[in-house]
């Protein structure tokens, strides 16, 4: 290609003409032009996505490519992409519909007026809706409609039951009738304590005809620990709490449980919302000396990120982009059910939020880093400085007093030297051959102690060995040790668990160069397949020679060889004392031995006793909670920028922290540049908590709905705009979420409203009619049966068994071995232990674990935030919850249970396993079967079954 | 060697032409490209499966996909480009010299040194004439049936996000696979057996582990179920638990829930409960069939290396011939892996090798070389190549320097290969390339999307059409990005 000159002349001279401002525009640009730019270019075209490396945002594209606008052939590319081709239609848009007819004679007269574009005007694409979308409208207080029409059985009182029916009105559905009492505390107590109901409990229930009864029930239920067990996991999933950091290396987070116990707590004291979220994302500043407050901002770190450590630093800052954006994305959702993170690259396509409004929340987290911090009131603080200083003092006289005697023996070196030198004949030990002669001896093996590494002489351990060879004398080319001979190697090495050969003593004896046996102890032995008369050892860390200087090959430096007689006994062979030392450093740690007096080791074996003695009294110092918390980094007037397609090399327009710019006319606000990082959270905070928020507290009380009803008012829980699911019932939303700011942002109060409506009380009995109309229930005509959660149903099986433990709080258990090598590796456990029959609340939720039965069962991985978590039916969760051991545990368990309260009567032990974990009774029919099965098949098996059985599983 | 695609790329040709007009000129040469080659992507519109993208329940059968099903074989630890397929012969002359541009440059690990070729002579093979490293002597015998992508390049140069990248079109996780997309589209073959198997190396799971296999936000049901010829299907018998008890409490629970189903119209997870049980019953005896290599005959064994007296060789030569058996029996989606994780040692257990590049690739590459190559010749042998699409796959490339104080490379996420062959790919054909050094993708760089946009459209499908809602968005494999490699298609 070359360039024409002629087309250069031509694009000068456009300018020239579009210059001007006088002219006269034949074609309303901003009527006619901008709306087809607008809708059907500028998605693909615009100054962030580029493609085809074009955008329509302004018109440099335009001027800079004549060949768009006029071609030399007459043709122009604008042109020609909206024309349809034959039967293919144009090419151009490649999304969405084609130019109409009206609108390709406005484009084509355009083009021939040579594209003029009145001078300053920026267009941009326009996002689906825009602030008139329902979520971002204020929230009224609605008055609860009039039911009394309707000729509904029974009426309606509650003010719930007067919106829902009337939706159910409109559709000519009706509610169902109440379910049955059995039904209703079971639904109930899994509902709000994640655990079935005691049989006393459905007894008392049942038999109780106060009609406050049910009231009285929700009331206890609310009050009860186990409220927050339930509810507080809820919100964990919402929060993306992991307890690992994710992606590769995924290594476990061990402090960051007592955010989950205070999530719990908070639950359990009903803590206002408005200062839960407060004491998320600004808990360290909103008060001081509250580490209770504190612990809240938690949250800000609780999610995933890449802590690889890349050293490319593209890479790395757009890591760190990353990870702020981690923390966008869960704020957005979480408190404001917007998905702000589509807005990194460009402006969100479909809801009315910017990309500026992206980077404003990025220079309000851009302070926040994972780790750890200490959380300690002030005098928690004091106490243990003014308890460590002393001992801190004694610590460093005695590393004084260490060093004085220690320079005195080495003052010796010079004196000794040349005596030592004379010793040391032989040629220094070699990475790449290091090779002992000795007079034919008959052994059983050998075995190398190790008396001193390369890498530090006082190192017996850490050394590295890619080959050990012993040759026979009788046939020089035999390698006696090898694996093929029948040889085994023995030696404690670095230790892989998920692949136990990774450095294993074989590697030294498998006839292969490269892989190391990595030791971490001081001895290496060999034992042959048989006697053998041998005259020659050769061993080596890097035969290859391609580690040359790389501390992968770290070698031994000081060694003894000994040999195994036949009758069993270890005799001396070779050592490396007579070898030249390798380095200074291996020559002075001879020296020293040869110096230090017997004063001297005695003097210095004093100090290291009281040294260990002060090293106790620290460790004995009650330390300061340390706590994933996060470290926050100051801000120093630095300035913020929009990433221009969302990366960090292309900084635009400088931004600050602001508030969302669509919910910003009355009560936004902008921090400048000098905001603090803390300032800049709390700020963001308080205008999340405001009343005239409009998403917050709709947002928050349609969770508490989707949980009580396996289905949100709003469909897609995380996400209130336009490619969510509107609300079903808009007035009951904004009924509740006024009810629930009234009531002090108190989430027991959303629960009291829900739970003693007939709504929530009905039974979840199944009418074709009404199914026809409305099968996925969303006009709440019945309620809707659902499946347990993985941690209600394994809750119960504990609970079953009678071997669940109560204990709240603390450090979680695992039901995955961990293995850390490099990256960290979660085995899932074959049998659990009496250690983890505690409520899965507190399993340690290390993320990519997959522990069988949770994971199975839809436990997310908290990779992102679950607003909503799955409810699958597989093949895998009918293996695991049939034929892990943990079921057949918990089956023997309870069978053995039943047998002891009932030794003599499988009839007994029928009806009890069913009121236990079905809270009904047998049917004749039913108690007949299972005696029969009892008796034929064991207690383990009927057990068994019934865990797996879709009654338990299933809740109506 | 029949090279294909001269065509420089926009982004490629900015490097090397900086002044405007240069670039002005070649945006609408490119431009023209694109605006050509619309008319394929307008038509693939019409022809892809109506209503994907509404489809959040069941599976479909497509009618005009090519393969049936896919081998993906994953290298993880990123294999070098430079040191298997990409023969480079400027390398070997500048060897020894500093890298013109990048002198210095600093990577993932740091400072790098200065040029060098591969250890490892490339070796002509094949009608056409494909050079390949020395050290891969069995795959020789298919490079006339391969596609080579020399141009490929990822977003990022971290082993875990790469996978995951490479596996999913996401580089974090929760996003499905694309097995677990298939076995959304596409649903299983034989009920008897899962839709989409995972086999990971004896030597562990690759970088990331499971979120590899995942079905991210897809049904539960879609997600790789992990077997190996080293470790059977996790649960899949009782422990304790004799046949004949087990089958008892089967066919009792089976009773029960029959009955309540009965009491309970109107909810299909009871029915699809009862069927996921009698699935397990089913898988719980099929899949020990399936795993019994001993049914091989002594010839197949020793020709995929069975029997070889490097227990790792040994070890994926059983996991080759595992996955033949399960494509053999209709699993959609077989994702087998050679390499594990990173390690207290780079590149022991996997092919990353920063440190010393020849013998570590001494070790892996015979593991992986007579296995894969016997398991692609079975697959032609009984036809299976017909409707299996294969591909090779690792997470990105090597630098084409060592890396300071050393003898390997370190991480390069702008320049590596991948390869097809199979149902629908054209054999023999290098699509692509880096540039002179093997440093960056340079002739037509090929995204991953890119990649799984032509996997998709050899399957049947249109990658834009083949979508799923989460969190705000119709989520595709293809991200928003995403061109069909039409020159590699048969």
């Amino acid at each position: 290609m070359t360039a024409c000159p002629r087309i250069l002349a031509l694009v000068a001279a456009t300018l020239a003409f579009l210059g001007g401002d006088g002219c006269l525009w034949a074609i309303d640009f901003k009527a006619s032009i901008a709306p087809i730019l607008e809708a059907k270019c500028l998605s693909c075209h615009n100054d962030n996505t580029r493609k085809a490396d074009l955008s329509f945002s302004s018109p440099g594209d335009l001027r800079a490519d004549d060949g768009l606008v006029s071609a030399e052939n007459g043709e122009s590319l604008l042109w020609a992409v909206v024309t349809p081709k034959g039967d293919e239609g144009p090419s151009m848009p490649k999304k969405g519909e084609p130019l109409t007819k009206e609108e390709r004679v406005v484009w084509r007269e355009w083009i021939e007026q040579g594209a003029p574009w009145p001078a300053g005007l920026t267009l941009k694409e326009r996002s689906l809706v825009d602030d008139s979308w329902w979520s971002l409208r204020p929230i009224r207080h609605p008055s609860v409609p009039s039911t009394a029409s309707l000729e509904f059985e029974p009426e309606a009182t509650h003010p719930v039951d007067h919106f829902v029916y009337r939706s159910l009105a409109r559709q000519q559905l009706s509610p169902s009738k109440p379910a049955s009492r059995r039904a209703l505390i079971r639904r109930l107590s899994y509902d709000l304590r994640g655990l079935a109901p005691s049989d006393e409990e459905v007894e008392a229930f049942e038999a109780n005809d106060d009609p406050l009864a049910y009231h009285q029930l929700v009331d206890r239920y609310l009050a009860s620990p186990s409220y927050g067990e339930r509810w507080g996991r809820h919100w964990l999933d919402v929060v993306r709490f992991g307890e690992s950091r994710g992606f590769e290396r995924n290594e476990i987070i061990r402090n960051l449980w007592p955010f989950r116990d205070y999530v719990i707590d908070s639950f359990n004291w009903d803590k206002p919302y408005d200062q839960l979220v407060r004491e998320h994302l600004a808990g360290d500043v909103l008060s001081e000396d509250e580490p209770e407050v504190e612990l809240g901002s938690a949250f800000l770190v609780a999610g995933p990120y890449d802590d690889v450590g890349n050293q490319d630093a593209k890479q790395a800052a757009q890591i760190r982009a990353n990870t702020i954006d981690e923390i966008i994305r869960a704020t957005s959702e979480a408190f404001l059910g917007v998905t702000l993170g589509c807005a990194r690259c460009h402006d969100h396509k479909f809801d009315p939020l910017l990309q500026k409004d992206y980077y404003a929340w990025y220079a309000t987290f851009a302070g926040v880093r994972h780790g750890t911090r200490t959380l300690a009131t002030k005098l928690e603080r004091a106490q243990f400085e003014n308890a460590r200083k002393p001992l801190v003092e004694r610590q460093s006289a005695y590393d004084r007093e260490r060093s004085e005697i220690e320079k005195v023996i080495a003052s010796r070196f010079p004196a000794l030297l040349p005596e030592a030198e004379s010793e040391w004949i032989r040629a220094p030990i070699e990475r790449q051959l290091t090779e002992e002669r000795f007079s034919p001896i008959e052994a059983k093996g050998i075995r190398l102690s190790v008396l001193g590494a390369e890498h530090n002489p006082k190192a017996r351990s850490g050394y590295r060995i890619d080959e050990l060879e012993v040759w026979s004398d009788l046939d020089p080319d035999r390698n006696v040790a090898l694996l093929s001979e029948g040889s085994k190697a023995f030696g404690s090495s670095r230790q892989a668990e998920d692949f136990d050969g990774a450095y294993s003593p074989n590697l030294c004896i498998d006839g292969r160069f490269g892989e190391r046996f990595i030791a971490t102890g001081p001895e290496l032995t060999i034992e042959f397949g048989q006697l053998e008369s041998i005259s020659r050892i050769t061993f080596s860390s890097d035969r290859t020679g391609d580690a040359i200087g790389q501390g992968i090959a770290g070698f031994v430096c000081e060694y003894r060889f000994d040999y195994l007689t036949e009758s069993g006994e270890w005799k001396p062979l070779v050592d490396s004392f007579d070898r030249k030392p390798i380095n200074e450093n291996h020559q002075r740690h001879r020296l020293y031995q040869r110096s230090i007096q017997p004063a001297q080791r005695q003097a210095l074996s004093q100090l290291a006793e009281k040294s260990a003695e002060v090293r106790r009294a620290l460790n004995a110092v009650k330390p300061l909670r340390s706590i994933w918390l996060g470290q926050h980094d100051k801000i120093d007037g630095e300035a913020f920028h929009v990433f221009r397609g969302g990366s960090p090399e292309r900084p635009g327009e400088e931004v600050y922290p602001t508030s969302l710019s669509t919910l910003s006319e009355s009560n936004g606000y902008q921090l400048d540049r000098t905001a603090s990082n803390g300032q800049r959270r709390l700020a963001m905070a308080d205008w999340i908590v405001q009343k005239e928020n409009p998403l917050t507290a709709r947002v928050i009380v349609n969770r508490v709905w989707h949980y009580h009803f396996g289905r949100g008012l709003v469909a897609t829980p995380s996400d209130f705009g336009a490619m969510g699911i509107p609300p079903s019932h808009p007035e009951l939303l904004d009924w509740l979420a006024s009810e629930f700011m009234d009531h002090g942002w108190s989430l027991k109060h959303v629960h009291r409203l829900i739970l003693t409506s007939a709504t929530y009380q009905q039974s979840s009995e199944w009418r074709a009619n009404a199914a026809a109309v409305d099968g996925n229930n969303q006009w709440l005509w019945r309620f809707a049966p659902r499946r347990l959660s993985a941690e209600e149903l394994r809750d119960s099986m504990l609970q079953v068994a009678g071997v669940l433990r109560r204990q709240m709080g603390g450090v979680g258990f695992k039901l995955y071995r961990y293995l850390q090598d490099n990256v960290a590796t979660y085995i899932p456990l074959d049998e659990h232990g009496s250690e983890t029959y505690r409520r899965a609340v507190y399993h340690h939720n290390a993320r990519a674990a997959t522990p069988d039965l949770l994971s199975e069962f839809d436990c997310p991985d908290s990779a992102f935030g679950a607003p909503k978590r799955a409810s699958t039916t597989t093949p895998l969760q009918a293996m695991s919850l049939m034929n892990h051991a943990f079921t057949i545990d918990m089956a023997e368990a309870w069978a053995s249970r039943l047998e002891t309260m009932y030794p003599d009567d499988v009839t007994r032990r029928v009806r009890q396993a069913y009121r236990e974990i079905y809270q009904r009774e047998p049917s004749s029919g039913e108690r007949q079967e299972g005696i029969l099965f009892w008796s034929a098949v064991g207690g383990r098996a009927f057990c068994r079954a019934l865990l797996n059985s879709n009654e338990f599983l299933y809740l109506n | 060697m029949n090279q294909i695609g001269h065509n420089v790329s926009a982004r490629a040709a900015r490097r090397r032409m900086p002044t405007t007009l240069d670039a002005a000129l070649d945006r609408r040469s490119f431009l023209s490209d694109v605006v050509t080659g619309l008319a394929g992507v307008g038509l693939a519109n019409l022809l892809a499966p109506s209503g994907l993208m509404a489809d959040t329940t069941g599976s479909r059968a497509n009618s005009t996909g090519k393969a049936k099903r896919v081998l993906q074989i994953f290298c993880p630890g990123a294999a070098s480009h430079l040191d298997l397929w990409e023969h480079k012969t400027e390398l070997e002359k500048w060897h020894g010299k500093p890298l013109p541009g990048e002198e210095g440059y600093v990577s993932f690990q740091g400072k790098n040194g200065n040029l060098m070729k591969s250890p490892f002579p490339f070796v002509t093979r094949g009608q056409s004439g494909k050079k390949i490293s020395s050290m891969l002597p069995h795959m020789a015998a298919h490079v006339d049936d391969i596609a080579f992508v020399h141009s490929m390049h990822s977003k990022t140069n971290t082993h875990g996000p790469g996978c995951v990248f490479m596996n999913t079109g996401h580089a974090s996780e929760g996003f499905p696979s694309a097995g677990a997309w298939m076995s959304h589209a596409l649903g299983a073959e034989n009920e008897n057996l899962p839709a989409y198997v995972a086999i990971a190396d004896i030597r562990g799971e690759p970088p990331n582990g499971k979120a590899n296999w995942s079905n991210g936000f897809l049904p539960a049901k879609h997600q790789g179920i992990m077997m190996s010829a080293h470790k059977a299907i996790r649960g899949i018998t009782p422990k304790g638990i004799n046949r004949d008890e087990d089958q008892k409490t089967r066919d009792f629970l089976a009773r029960l829930n029959r009955r309540h189903a009965e009491r309970h119209p109107g909810n299909d997870d009871l029915q699809a409960r009862i069927a996921a049980y009698e699935l397990s019953g089913r898988m719980q005896a099929s899949a020990p069939e399936v795993s019994d290599l001993g049914m091989e005959s002594a010839s197949v064994r020793s020709f995929y290396g069975l029997e070889d007296r490097n227990p790792l060789k040994a070890a994926y030569a059983k996991n080759c011939l595992l996955a033949r058996r399960l494509l053999e029996r209709g699993v959609r989606y077989v994702n087998l892996y050679c390499g594990s994780r990173a390690s207290g040692v780079d590149g022991l257990l996997n092919w990353d090798a920063h440190r010393t590049l020849k013998s570590d690739y001494e070790r892996h590459c015979p593991i992986f070389d007579q296995p894969t190559a016997a398991l692609l010749t079975d697959l032609k042998q009984r036809g299976l190549m017909d409707d299996t699409l294969v591909l090779w796959t690792t997470e990105f490339g090597r630098m084409p320097t060592h890396q300071e104080g050393t003898t390997g490379r370190d991480h390069n996420p702008d320049g590596f290969t991948c390869w097809m062959m199979g149902a629908g790919i054209r054999g023999g054909v290098s699509y692509g390339a880096t540039d002179a050094f093997g440093r960056r993708a340079e002739v037509n760089p090929v995204t991953v999307w890119d990649f799984y946009a032509t996997v998709l459209k050899v399957m049947g499908f249109d990658h834009e059409a083949l979508t799923y809602y989460h969190n705000g968005l119709d989520r595709r494999l293809t991200d928003v990005h995403g061109n069909v490699l039409s020159a590699i298609l048969s």
